[in-house]
């Protein structure tokens, strides 16, 4: 058989489709952008997804933990036998302050028994460098990877820390990560700062002096057996260890490392639905107008096309196919930028999430799924003009088209109407004769903007956030834990500390409040009515007082218990005597960042049977003495934590300008890309439309700028039509957004970003102005003379 | 060489007090290059006079429409010189060329090319807005026989009526040329002659000349003079001593 080379009709559709190149690749590069956020954030997802599971599987990650007081080694045996337990872990942890030589400021780190002998069943390491630390030698540790990468830390080097109140010096034999500590944040702390908190692993005998825990342990972490039933096996775990002050067994929820991740892949789910969909839907946008461009000028040949013999199903997919023909470009562009923008995510993911090993691979059903979203979207915008062509009769359509009617303005626009000259009036009726048209357009031009506004109004949103967090919610310099709940006394001694201008305390009870059923282990926060440094903050954004009895709820904790101003809540102890207390619920307010219950500090010592203690201090420092402060922090064995502000401050900024600056950076650059290519399209499409009246205004003597100008001027109009619209949908999404990106850590708090506004105001406009202006040329190369002698 | 003999005539026909207004000399018009290019004009020698009702008769293809979009500052010759009022119109650049078509020419195409979104009186205000001294749209209009429709949309008239509008748009400025490519070629009889009749009272009214392209036997019997065309050349320059007046054409 003769091989069956391209039929006329697909030779007709190649060269159909070179002829709208620029159009095809408008079309394309839109759907690239947002099938690129798609492969990117789904592939991404699917890569964390499958990292941890692996890792979890490969390393024995805990399904659930709880820590105590203090519980006999004795006890292992009842974990281990109960049912559904697969293995369990017994171990001793704590916290300790280093004294560094690489940084001034006192840095802390997570303490971790490691078995006697042999590797821990449990949450076991990976060891990057080094060796496992030898049972003889005490002295011996383990430091996380990232803490020792941020300080250059080798093994073979030593640190010096204070545990449990003594100083002791400890040998780097090794460096290593573990799926636990994927993330790692000192407590209190949302971002991780990998030079001021690392963890430690180290013998746990040497421990076990330290805290005197000799025979006992604190911290035990659990593998359910395949098919336990999670819920039963705390239940009886909980049984066992209760009286040995166990703050309640928990599950992989409530692991701060785990939490962190999970929170990571919604965020990247909701990008993968929310972007992508966007560029979709003005995709479908631009090949929608391209198409009826086409099918216009193609009537003829339709005609013609059915005069052959062609039926209307072969001539609907003639064009159909051109549509996905753009699609198919899209989907590549997409795809290959998507996996690009993965593996430069990936090595962002890396600073933050301490896995061995992170590589990006997005799934065979991530392109599959962009590539059918692709053809979705073309097949969608494409519709209208296909069923047209569908519909001709080819004796209609060998006709040529009836000139539009046109009509004069009525009502209020006639007035107006009448004062311009006659190139603006062709420019108002035009628009007025063709809504749909013009509607199309200016909802292109005003996704476009509003994709511009949601970009601009990040930052902003951030911007304040960190203002609120750090200028108006906490104005202290540094925040110093004690080891345990101590005396008012011990305020003075913080007072005392070289350089400290103003102290003020504070309490933190790790609690589980109860209400409707409902159970959230969160913490209450202690304030001191009339606080300076550590304040509360209302709904207006602003610093308002503790309530004077009661308790306030954060908003999200409040949803999360359904509560409300009036009800009862119950607040149980985690850790210490495990008091059980009532509160009523004063009020809900808005912290940015966190969200916790807060107490009058008094009220809540009391409420905790220990009036008057707290457990640290908030402090304001004189910068002189900075180096005197840190050095007698170092030395003072009580203090068990210490976190400066401008650090954490610079920790975050970082973070965010990592993350969400550089993500925001691709968006905006997206956006620009989509006000382009719509603006391009738009023009593009109404320099054919006026094609024929533009060579007749030449014709008759008007020169190029003034032709120009009916061109231009519509364009002009319309994308100015688009302006407030474009506005108020960003904002509408940037609200949805925010809260959609809403988590127990962060509210995100909507705010109006005028100079965003009117950024995206301004771009876009220059892009339809920069695409009139390119296609402007065509108005100087129009060849008059043919154009008025074709027919219409 | 016939036409150079007629031409000589016709030369002779050129009357006292009447001042030429396109003087063409050795033009030349190649569309392509190499094999493939086109000899549209070959040496075309002609003098037009202010004021004269000038046909332009040949087959498609023979080279007058590409002549006229010349004369009007549209096209580019390739070769040879036309002197509008004595000043070389090749040595334009296009800014000068829209200058002179704004200022003194007016054209009138087969297909109206009106403005569909704009009414008739708006279509001929259009020029009227770029012109120094023009008529205004109501007089125009009055001229052509269409005051009454003054307000109509081109998708509201009849083909005649919009190539009316399309004679009082081009005259509208006082154009010292009127340059009509095929003006009756999509009309019947009927509204054709009414066009034509617009045309010739605009002439004798204004002594603006005029020039019609045809490939029309009938219609060239208007022409004062009438220039017969085929391949680009020149064949024929004939004198009309009693033109005919457009009611008594027939085709």
């Amino acid at each position: 058989m003769r091989p069956r080379g391209l039929s006329s009709l697909d030779k007709k559709l190649l060269r159909d489709v070179w002829r709208m190149r620029l159009h095809a690749l408008a079309v394309a590069l839109v759907l690239g952008c947002g099938l690129a956020v798609f492969v990117m954030a789904v592939g991404m997802r699917g890569s964390l997804e499958r990292t941890r599971a692996d890792y979890y599987a490969e390393r024995r990650m805990a399904d659930l933990a709880v820590s105590l007081v203090r519980a006999p080694d004795r006890l292992i045996g009842r974990l281990a036998a109960t049912p559904g337990v697969a293995a369990v872990e017994t171990r001793i942890a704590g916290l300790a302050l280093l004294d560094l030589d690489q940084i001034e400021e006192p840095a802390s780190a997570r303490l971790v028994s490691l078995p006697a002998r042999g590797r821990p069943a449990v949450n076991d390491l990976t060891l990057a460098r080094g060796r496992w630390p030898d049972p003889a030698h005490v002295e011996e540790v383990i430091v996380s990877h990232a803490f020792a990468t941020a300080l250059e830390l080798q093994p073979g080097d030593t640190l010096r820390a204070v545990l449990h109140g003594r100083r002791q010096t400890l040998r780097i034999v090794g460096l290593a990560n573990a799926p636990e500590f994927i993330f790692v944040a000192a407590p209190g702390e949302l971002f991780p700062q990998p030079e001021r908190f690392g963890v430690i692993w180290m013998g746990r005998e040497a421990l076990a002096r330290a805290y005197d825990l000799d025979g006992a342990f604190n911290e035990a972490v659990v593998r359910l057996a395949r098919g336990a039933h999670s819920a039963a096996v705390i239940d009886a775990l909980d049984e066992i260890l209760e009286p040995y002050g166990s703050g309640g067994v928990y599950g992989r929820d409530r692991m701060v490392s785990d939490r962190f991740l999970s929170e990571e892949l919604r965020q990247l789910a909701t990008m993968a639905a929310f972007l992508p969909t966007f560029f979709l839907l003005v995709a479908a946008f631009l090949v929608n107008i391209a198409m009826g461009r086409v099918i216009a000028t193609e009537r003829s040949n339709i005609g013609l096309l059915k005069a052959f013999g062609y039926g209307d199903v072969a001539v609907g997919w003639h064009y159909a196919k051109s549509a996905l023909m753009f699609a198919a470009i899209g989907a590549l562009i997409g795809s290959l930028a998507g996996v690009a923008l993965g593996r430069w995510m990936a090595d962002v993911y890396q600073d933050y999430y301490h896995f061995p090993r992170l590589d990006f691979v997005a799934s065979p059903f991530t392109f599959a799924a962009a590539w059918t979203a692709a053809f979705l979207a073309a097949g969608l915008g494409a519709l209208v003009s296909v069923w047209r062509a569908v519909r001709l009769a080819p004796a209609a359509a060998l006709q040529p088209p009836r000139p539009a009617a046109f009509q004069r303005i009525e009502g209020p626009l006639a007035d107006f109407a009448a004062r311009l000259d006659a190139k603006s009036r062709i420019i108002v009726r035009r628009i007025v004769r063709f809504p749909r048209r013009a509607g199309t357009t200016v909802l292109g031009v005003a996704l476009a903007m509003a994709l511009l506004v949601v970009a601009r109004t990040f930052p902003a949103v951030m911007d304040r956030l960190l203002d609120v967090h750090f200028n108006v919610a906490n104005r202290q310099d540094v925040t110093l834990s004690f080891i345990e709940a101590r005396e008012a006394g011990a305020l003075h001694d913080v007072a005392r500390l070289p350089g400290v201008v103003y102290a003020e305390p504070f309490r933190a009870d790790g609690v589980v409040l109860r209400h409707a059923g409902r159970e959230v282990q969160e913490a209450v926060i202690g304030v001191p009515a009339g606080a300076r440094l550590n304040r509360l903050i209302g709904q207006s954004g602003g610093a308002i007082e503790p309530p004077a009895a009661g308790v306030f709820l954060a908003r999200a904790l409040a949803e999360r218990l359904a509560a409300a101003p009036g009800d009862d809540i119950e607040i149980e102890q985690t850790s210490g005597r495990r008091v059980r207390a009532r509160a009523r619920v004063a009020g809900v307010i808005d912290p940015m960042v966190g969200s916790s219950a807060y107490m009058e500090l008094s009220a809540l010592a009391r409420l905790m049977r220990e009036p008057g203690r707290v457990s640290g201090a908030h402090a304001m420092l004189d910068p002189a003495h900075h180096r005197a402060f840190n050095r007698r922090l170092k030395e003072t064995p009580a203090i068990v934590g210490a976190s400066f502000l401008t650090l954490a401050e610079r920790s975050m900024r970082r973070s965010f300008e990592e993350g969400v600056g550089y993500m925001n950076l691709i968006y905006a650059a997206f956006a620009a890309v989509m006000a382009g290519g719509v603006a391009f399209s738009a023009a593009r499409i109404t320099l054919a439309e006026q094609e024929r009246d533009l060579a007749t205004l030449r014709v008759l003597g008007f020169t190029r700028l003034e032709a120009s100008y009916v061109l231009m001027g519509e364009l002009m109009a319309l994308a100015l039509a688009a302006a407030p619209i474009g506005c108020i949908l960003g904002m509408w999404l940037a609200m949805w957004l925010m809260e959609l990106f809403q988590t127990d850590m962060y509210s995100f708090p909507f705010i109006h970003n005028p100079p965003g506004y009117a950024f995206a105001v301004a771009f876009t406009l220059a892009c339809v102005l920069a695409a009139a202006f390119v296609v402007r040329r065509g108005v100087d190369r129009l060849d008059m003379v043919a154009v008025l002698k074709a027919r219409d | 060489m016939t036409a150079r003999k007629t031409q000589a005539r016709g030369w002779a026909m050129v009357r006292v007090g009447m001042s030429t207004l396109f003087s063409l000399r050795g033009l030349a018009k190649i569309y392509g290059e190499g094999e493939a290019s086109v000899r549209a004009l070959d040496g075309v020698d002609l003098d037009i006079v202010e004021g004269e009702l000038m046909v332009l008769l040949g087959p498609s293809g023979s080279g007058k429409s590409t002549l006229l979009n010349i004369l009007g500052g549209l096209d580019r010759a390739s070769a040879g010189e036309v002197l509008f009022r004595g000043a070389p119109l090749t040595a334009l650049d296009d800014r000068a060329l829209t200058r002179f078509r704004r200022e003194h020419v007016g054209f009138i195409f087969q297909f109206y090319n009106l403005i569909p979104s704009l009414t008739a009186r708006e279509n001929v205000e259009l020029v009227a807005e770029i012109a120094a001294d023009p008529l205004s749209a109501e007089e125009a209009l009055d001229l052509v026989g269409l005051k009454a429709r003054m307000d109509h949309f081109p998708a509201q008239l009849s083909g005649g009526e919009q190539q009316r509008v399309a004679v009082a748009r081009a005259l509208a400025k006082r154009p010292a040329v009127l340059l009509c490519d095929e003006p009756t070629g999509a009309l019947d009889l009927q509204t054709g002659v009414r066009v034509l009749e617009a045309l010739v009272e605009i002439n004798q009214r204004y002594r603006s000349t005029t020039l019609i392209v045809t490939h029309n036997t009938d219609v060239a019997r208007m022409g004062e003079r009438v220039v017969r065309f085929r391949d680009g050349r020149i064949r024929s320059l004939e004198v009309n001593e009693k033109p005919a007046a457009p009611s008594e054409l027939v085709w």
